[in-house]
Order: structure tokens, then C-alpha cells, then sequence
């Protein structure tokens, strides 16, 4: 019992860690970055580069991942979003695309096999009868307070509040002076640094492959499908709830079905009430 | 029928059907072997463009149609001796089934959730297949030993092209009539389609019936083709990746694109083999498909057609 | 005899605004009434709900006896009623042939196609609204907001109505337009069409209606002749500000 919820505690962290990236950009612009997933693959690469070939500090390695992040997904939004003008269903397209063209180039550098990362803290600590590393122990600290700086920075500062409106009403807030493309551009800058730092945590959890960033796109999907756009805290809870779920039907039921509650809560959630459990009733 | 036919229609096919069917005679085995494929991409392909391409519920979970057409027949035949005569008609029905549970959500949800909820319905079935009934799906490793219909590369390439052919005429055929104008009608504006007195839903449910109908037949013979199922190979994102694109690269919403685009793509793979090897001739691919939609999201279908009519209009100024 | 269009009592809330309220008229065959009101009185609910697009909250509407509440908006038109919408919907890759043609199809899927589009119609219906031979093969990004007014009054003649409901017709279109459509609907005044037509431009409404209705916060205000109507105290106060 004690287990499964320490594990469910921590695992929940990632995933909203995971999510929180992608929500944002679902919030602000309105579409689908489906190439999110590939993100978080990218990133666990270039930590793998830079700390583990290079041997660079760990903390090295996980910031210039971040940087990096942050750079693809600005470079994204101008080459790509911003030119097909957020028509969705073609920003949606594209992004598959580019997320296997990444999936390749991984490959072309790096090989199909995959990579064991070695844990950015090592060491484990004992709770009760569970056991737990002190590399996810870190991620789920991390990914509390990454999640708490970006609750803050959304009420807090100016940059945040407009965010705020452009995700609530798009014409409202440019009318009122708002300048929406340079909030669309922070927020993929945003979404790319956090996506990448959650891609580190996440190797670290799994392991590095080219196919991995299915898993986390999925997740990601899962989360704001379920907790409806535009809410942070729905993003927690929901990531919880997700998190908890494959926990318990791993211990409970069988390993096997991991997934399978998940999936079966999106398409209920998607065709019971499309704006997701926290929505706003504005879409 | 106002089908709009002209003599040049015919000859295009029939020149088409001539080529195609003198192949054998001409290309080694190795060729055909990959024409094989790209029967069955152009199959597939046209049966997302039958749905997404013309009613713009973009599906990114085809290959849970596919699936369903595969196993059934795998199992049927493999598990219970089920000669394939029968076994083929049911798993294109039950792929139909299949496409009914995946109209349902159609129903309520359009545009990125109703993509989104058709890529959740292939992660599911991808799990599930792995974990229900492994004894009859064969679990994460799949089946091989399955009946194949054909022995050699010239006579699967007949098999393969007939069907395809069949598939492309038949959808070309249909798609020139009202109903074609209907569905596309619904990719721009259900709403007004409904003001016009017609039923999207009725519309809706035809296209997805006939997607799954396609892609239940082409699933089933690939499967015969092939001989073995791969729960990994087949409910994967690349291979949606391949199916869009090849649809994306030929042109969306034409029959005839998606029959191109799945040449086009098989081919480039085929002859990027020698310099790249493994997967990341997906590289070139991608980076090609990416440019090419960003340039012209209609595809070279439509690139085509406006050189051709730009061509026939400085035809008539002289 | 039955009525082409009555309507009980119809209520529509949108959380807590009541966007009708309590409305109830009917038209009589051939008759042409005007819809007037100001910004957001509820005339295009009263359409919208006619259609079937909104479900009332409570009341009734019949079509020529029928109580359609539970029928589908397909169905509704084919018991004779169609509208135009005040923003333009046209399906925007289509030529206005095109357009037309959907408008024309039957709801079989069979009919669609197994039966030619009946390509001397959609001529007729587009020409009929004033397009020229040139304009055909138009797409909507190519028209004027007159042009896609007009294409909104083909894709709804093409149904086959007996009674029309026009959304706001005039806005946005130049004297010579507003003309056009007029002489249309006239023609088809004498056609024995059944209208009922919403518009701010009443100096262009006027002779095209028998009768007017005139409504404020979802609640009819006045009813009866156009010229009663509007010289009533109480339109004059909310709607004309004098
Ligand atoms: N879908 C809707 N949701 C909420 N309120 C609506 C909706 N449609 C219309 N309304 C409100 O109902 C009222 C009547 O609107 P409408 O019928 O469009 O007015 P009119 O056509 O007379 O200008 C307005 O206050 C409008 O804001
Ligand atoms: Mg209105």
C-alpha cells in the first residue's frame, strides 16, 4: 500500500513534469505540437552527449538540454507554426512529421540500440519496504518546484498574465495590446526548455531509444485531453490521476495493461465531455 | 451518372493498367518485390484518403482498421482452419465493426480531439493484442506460419496490383460522383452541410464504413502476403507516418495522389537503401515530405494539375 | 388551414439569459413578415431554433401542422423550410456551382450516386440570384459579401423551400445589390414563397413584407401591419432611439 503510493507520488511528478510543456502550448496557441514527444526524446540525447561522452557535470548536461529545448521550439514555431498560420490540423501533420524526421536523425547519429543513462544522482533511499532511487526522488522535487515557478510566473509577472489572456481569448487580448506573437514565441520557448528537462528525467527513468518519445507524447496527450486546456493545477490532478491509475493496475491487475485504462480514459473523456474535466467552457 | 468521364480518362487508366501489367516482364524480382509494397501503401493510403483526406476527420490510428482486418483473418485461418475464402469476407467485416467504433466518437468530437481519440484507439489495440488472448493473437511476438495466397514475386505483384487497381478505380469512380462533392463538403463545413438538408452523420458513417472496408481488405491480403504479424511493425506511428504522408506527397483527397505518393515514397526508400541502411532514410524522407507540404499542402497532384493547366492556358494564347 | 410556420410559447435560455422568451406568431402561406429588433434581440435564435441548430428550452414549433421539435435540421428542410445565415457559410474550397450543387442533392446516398447532378439547375438557381456566367466557377475567396449573400440565397432556394428564412439579407451589400435581391425576392413573392425576414434596413424592407413582428429582449414588442409596427411607441424607444 505504502508502496503504490510512493510510487504513484513520484511517477505522477514526471508525468505532470512531462505534460506541462505540451499543456502550454495547447493553452496559448491552440494546437497540437505532436513533435513534443520527439522533444523529450532529443533532449535525453543531448544530456546523453554532453554528460555522459563528453563527461560534463550532470547539471551541465541538463541545462544545456534545456537551452537547447528552448531553442527547437522556438525554431519551430517560426519555420513551421507560425508560416501555416495555426491552421491545426496541418500544425498537427507537420509535427508527426517532424517527430520522426528527429526520431531519424537520432538514429543516423547515434544508433538504433538503446542507451542506459546513467542516474543523474546515484544512490537509493529506503521508505517503509520501498525502495527509491534518489535520481527519480529528484525529478519529482524538480519537477514540484519547476511546476510551482511556472504557477507563480503565469500569476505573477506581466509576461505570464498576458499568456494567461491570450490562452482565454486570442482577439480579446491583441485587441487590448497584447502582442501575440511574442507571447506564442516565449511560450514555445517555455514549452521547449520544459519539455527538454523533463526528457532528461524521463530517459533517466526508462532508458534512451529513438522510438521512446511515443510514451510521453502519449502522456502528454493524455493529461490535457483529460484535464482540459489551460490549467496547471488540472494538469496536477490529472497527472495523479493518470499516474495512480497505471501504478495500481501494475501492482493490482497485470503490467501488461499499463496503458490500456489510460487510453480508455482519453476516448471516454474526448467523447464524454470533449472539454476535459477542467476545462473552460470557452473553446 | 455525371461522372464527367472523357476519352482521356480511359486512356490514362487503361495505359496505367497496360504499364503495370507488363512489369513482370521487365523489372528483376527485387523490383517487384518492393512494387509489391507499394500496392499495398497505395491501398492503404487511399482508404485514409477516402476518410481524411476527403471529410477532414483526420485519423491518425489507420492502422487499427488494418489491425483488425490482419488478425482476423490470421487467427481465422491459423487458429481455427478457416479456409480463406471465409476468413477474408469476415475480417473485412469485422474491420467494418471496427470502423463503427471508431465513427462513434466522430459523432461528438471533430478535428485534433477526433485525431487524437483515433490515435488512443491504436495504442489500445496495440496493448490489448499483446495481453488478451495470447494464445490466439500470439502476444507481443505476433504470428508467422499464416497461409499466403501466392507463391513468387510476379504472382503476388499481380495479386497486389489487381487489388489495388480494383480499390483505386472503384473509390476513383465513386468519388467523382455527388457523394465525393458531399464529403468534401463535410471536410469544410459540416454545419452548412446540414443547412443544405443533407445528414453529415449519414454521410460521415459511409466514409468511415468504406475506409474500413478498404483497409480491411487490404490488411487481410497483406497479411496472407506477408505470411507473419507483428504487433510492433504494425500498430506503429511510423507506419502512420508512412500512410499520411504518402497520402500528403501524392495529394490528399484524389484517389490518384495516394496511388502515387505510395510509389513515390516506396521507391525513394528503396533507393535511399544503399547510402542509408536503417531507419534513418526516414530522415531524407521526412525532410522531403516536411518541405513539400509546408510549399504545397495539396501535394504534387495538385502541383501537377496547376502546371498542366498553366500549360494548356499559354496553349491557348498562342 | 394549416399554417406553414406557428409558433407556441418558445423559450430558449443560454445559462441565464433568456435569449427568447415566451414568442409565439404564426405565418400564412405566401405571406412575406419582417423580423425586426435590435442587436441581439434574438431573431437569429428564432431561426436557429426553427432549424433545429439550437433545441428550444420549452414551446412548440410546427411546420404546416408537423411538430418538428424532435426532427433533425435534414429533416426540417425537407418538410419545406430553409434559411440563409446572417454570416455567410459557404464551403469554401467549391466553386458556386458547387455550393449549389449541394444544396440541390438529395439526402440519399444512393441518389448521390447513382443520379447526375442536374448541372442546367444549379445554372439556373445561380443566375437566378443574380451571379453572372463568369462568376460560376468563382470560389468564395474570389466574392464580395453581396456575391456570398447571393450565394447564400441560391444554396438555400436549391433546397427546394416553401418557406425562407433570410438572416439579415441587406448588410453589407451596395444599393445596386440590395436592389437585386429584392426584385428576387418579389419574384418570388408572387410565387407564393412564404418569408420571413430579418433586417436592420428597413427603407429596403418595407416593401417587401406584408407584416412585421417586432421584438426586444426576446420578447415579441409589437405585431401587425409593417406600418403599424413600426410606428408603435414602443419599437420606436428601443429600436429606432427616437
Ligand atoms: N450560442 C449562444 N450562447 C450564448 N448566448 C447566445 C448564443 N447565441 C446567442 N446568444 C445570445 O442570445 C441573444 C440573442 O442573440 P441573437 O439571436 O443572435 O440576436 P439577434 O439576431 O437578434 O441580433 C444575445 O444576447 C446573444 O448574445
Ligand atoms: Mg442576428
Amino acid at each position: 500500500m505504502l508502496e503504490i503510493i510512493i510510487q504513484g507520488v513520484l511517477l505522477s511528478g514526471l508525468y505532470a513534469l512531462i505534460a506541462v510543456g505540451f499543456t502550454l502550448i495547447f493553452s496559448v496557441g491552440r494546437v497540437l505540437n505532436l513533435a513534443y514527444g520527439a522533444y523529450i526524446m532529443v533532449a535525453g540525447y543531448i544530456y546523453f552527449y554532453f554528460s555522459q561522452l563528453l563527461g560534463l557535470p550532470p547539471i551541465a548536461g541538463l541545462l544545456l538540454a534545456g537551452i537547447l529545448g528552448a531553442c527547437m521550439g522556438l525554431l519551430k514555431y517560426n519555420l513551421i507554426v507560425k508560416p501555416l498560420k495555426a491552421d491545426h490540423i496541418a500544425v498537427e501533420i507537420s509535427t508527426l512529421i517532424l517527430a520522426v524526421v528527429l526520431q531519424s536523425a537520432v538514429i543516423l547519429c547515434f544508433g538504433n540500440s538503446a542507451k542506459i543513462l546513467l542516474p543523474i544522482i546515484p544512490g537509493v533511499i529506503h521508505i517503509g519496504n520501498a525502495t527509491v532511487t534518489y535520481n527519480v526522488l529528484v525529478a519529482t522535487i524538480a519537477s514540484w518546484l519547476i511546476l510551482i515557478g511556472l504557477y507563480l510566473f503565469i500569476k505573477r509577472t506581466h509576461v505570464g498574465r498576458a499568456m494567461m489572456a491570450v490562452s482565454m481569448d486570442t482577439k480579446g487580448a491583441s485587441i487590448s495590446g497584447v502582442d501575440i506573437d511574442k507571447i506564442n514565441m516565449i511560450t514555445w520557448g517555455i514549452s521547449g526548455f520544459l519539455g527538454a528537462i523533463a526528457g532528461v528525467f524521463f530517459a533517466s527513468y526508462t532508458q534512451l531509444s529513438p522510438t521512446m518519445w511515443v510514451a510521453p507524447l502519449i502522456i502528454a496527450i493524455a493529461i490535457v485531453i483529460v484535464g482540459g486546456i489551460g490549467s496547471i493545477i488540472g494538469t496536477l490532478v490529472v497527472a495523479h490521476i493518470i499516474g495512480f491509475m497505471e501504478i495500481i493496475s501494475v501492482a493490482l491487475i497485470s503490467p501488461q495493461l499499463r496503458g490500456v485504462f489510460t487510453m480508455l480514459l482519453i476516448i471516454l473523456v474526448l467523447v464524454i465531455r470533449p472539454k476535459g474535466l477542467f476545462g473552460r467552457e470557452e473553446l | 451518372m455525371g461522372l464527367g468521364l472523357r476519352w482521356y480518362h480511359f486512356a490514362l487508366w487503361a495505359g496505367f493498367i497496360l504499364v503495370m501489367a507488363l512489369m513482370p516482364e521487365f523489372v528483376s524480382k527485387g523490383t517487384l518485390r518492393t512494387m509489391i509494397f507499394a500496392n499495398f501503401l497505395a491501398i492503404f493510403a487511399i482508404s485514409w484518403d477516402v476518410l481524411s483526406g476527403r471529410t477532414g476527420y483526420i485519423s491518425f490510428g489507420h492502422p487499427f482498421l488494418i489491425g483488425i482486418g490482419a488478425y482476423t483473418t490470421a487467427i481465422l485461418t491459423k487458429r481455427f482452419d478457416v479456409p480463406v475464402e471465409y476468413a477474408i469476407p469476415a475480417a473485412i467485416a469485422m474491420t467494418m465493426v471496427g470502423g463503427t467504433i471508431m465513427f462513434l466518437p466522430a459523432l461528438r468530437i471533430k478535428g485534433s480531439y477526433f485525431a487524437l481519440v483515433s490515435l488512443a484507439f491504436m495504442e489500445l489495440i496495440y496493448q490489448l493484442v499483446q495481453v488478451i488472448r495470447p494464445d490466439l493473437t500470439g502476444g507481443t511476438r505476433g504470428m508467422s506460419g499464416i497461409v499466403t495466397l501466392t507463391r513468387g514475386a510476379a504472382n503476388g505483384y499481380y495479386l497486389s496490383f489487381s487489388l489495388m487497381i480494383i480499390v483505386a478505380l472503384s473509390m476513383w469512380l465513386l468519388m467523382r460522383t455527388r457523394l465525393g462533392t458531399a464529403l468534401s463538403a463535410i471536410a469544410m463545413n459540416e454545419e452548412s452541410v446540414k443547412g443544405s438538408g443533407l445528414s453529415p452523420t449519414k454521410l460521415k458513417l459511409f466514409a468511415f464504413m468504406t475506409s474500413a472496408f478498404v483497409a480491411g481488405l487490404g490488411g487481410a491480403f497483406y497479411v496472407h502476403y506477408l505470411g507473419s504479424i507483428a504487433p510492433r511493425a504494425l500498430f506503429d506511428i511510423n507506419f502512420v507516418f508512412t500512410i499520411i504522408v504518402a497520402t500528403l506527397i501524392g495529394g490528399a483527397s484524389t484517389i490518384v495522389g495516394p496511388m502515387f505518393g505510395a510509389f513515390f515514397l516506396t521507391f525513394l526508400l528503396e533507393y535511399l537503401r544503399p547510402f542509408l541502411p536503417g531507419a534513418e532514410r526516414y530522415l531524407i524522407y521526412g525532410a522531403i515530405a516536411l518541405l513539400l507540404y509546408m510549399y504545397q499542402p495539396k501535394g504534387l497532384y495538385h502541383i501537377f494539375m496547376s502546371q498542366l493547366d498553366r500549360f494548356k492556358k499559354s496553349g491557348d494564347d498562342d | 388551414m394549416t399554417k406553414p410556420l406557428s409558433i407556441k410559447n418558445l423559450v430558449k435560455n443560454f445559462g441565464g439569459l433568456t435569449a427568447t422568451d415566451d414568442i409565439s406568431f404564426d405565418l400564412n402561406e405566401g405571406q412575406s413578415t419582417g423580423l425586426i429588433g435590435p442587436n441581439g434581440a434574438g431573431k437569429t435564435t428564432i431561426f436557429s431554433q426553427i432549424m433545429g441548430e439550437y433545441r428550444q428550452t420549452s414551446g412548440t414549433i410546427e411546420l404546416y401542422g408537423t411538430e418538428i421539435s424532435k426532427l433533425s435540421t435534414p429533416a426540417r428542410i425537407r418538410l419545406g423550410v430553409s434559411r440563409t445565415y446572417q454570416v455567410p457559410r459557404p464551403f469554401a474550397e467549391f466553386t458556386v456551382l458547387e455550393n449549389v450543387r449541394v444544396g440541390l442533392m438529395p439526402d440519399s446516398i444512393w441518389k448521390m450516386i447513382t443520379e447526375s447532378p442536374n448541372v442546367d439547375r444549379e445554372i439556373e438557381l445561380a443566375l437566378s440570384v443574380g451571379f453572372s456566367e463568369s462568376d460560376l466557377r468563382r470560389t468564395p475567396d474570389e466574392l464580395s459579401m453581396g456575391d456570398l449573400r447571393k450565394l447564400e440565397m441560391a444554396r438555400t432556394m436549391a433546397t427546394n423551400p416553401r418557406i425562407m428564412l433570410l438572416d439579415e439579407v441587406f448588410a453589407g451589400l451596395t444599393v445596386g445589390e440590395i436592389d437585386q435581391i429584392a426584385k428576387l425576392i418579389q419574384k418570388m413573392r408572387s410565387e407564393n414563397m412564404t418569408f420571413l425576414i430579418v433586417s436592420h434596413d428597413l427603407k429596403a424592407l418595407e416593401p417587401l413584407v406584408d407584416d412585421a413582428i417586432a421584438i426586444n429582449y426576446g420578447k415579441v414588442i409589437a405585431q401587425g401591419s409593417f406600418a403599424s409596427v413600426i410606428s408603435d411607441k414602443a419599437v420606436r424607444t428601443s429600436y429606432l432611439g427616437t
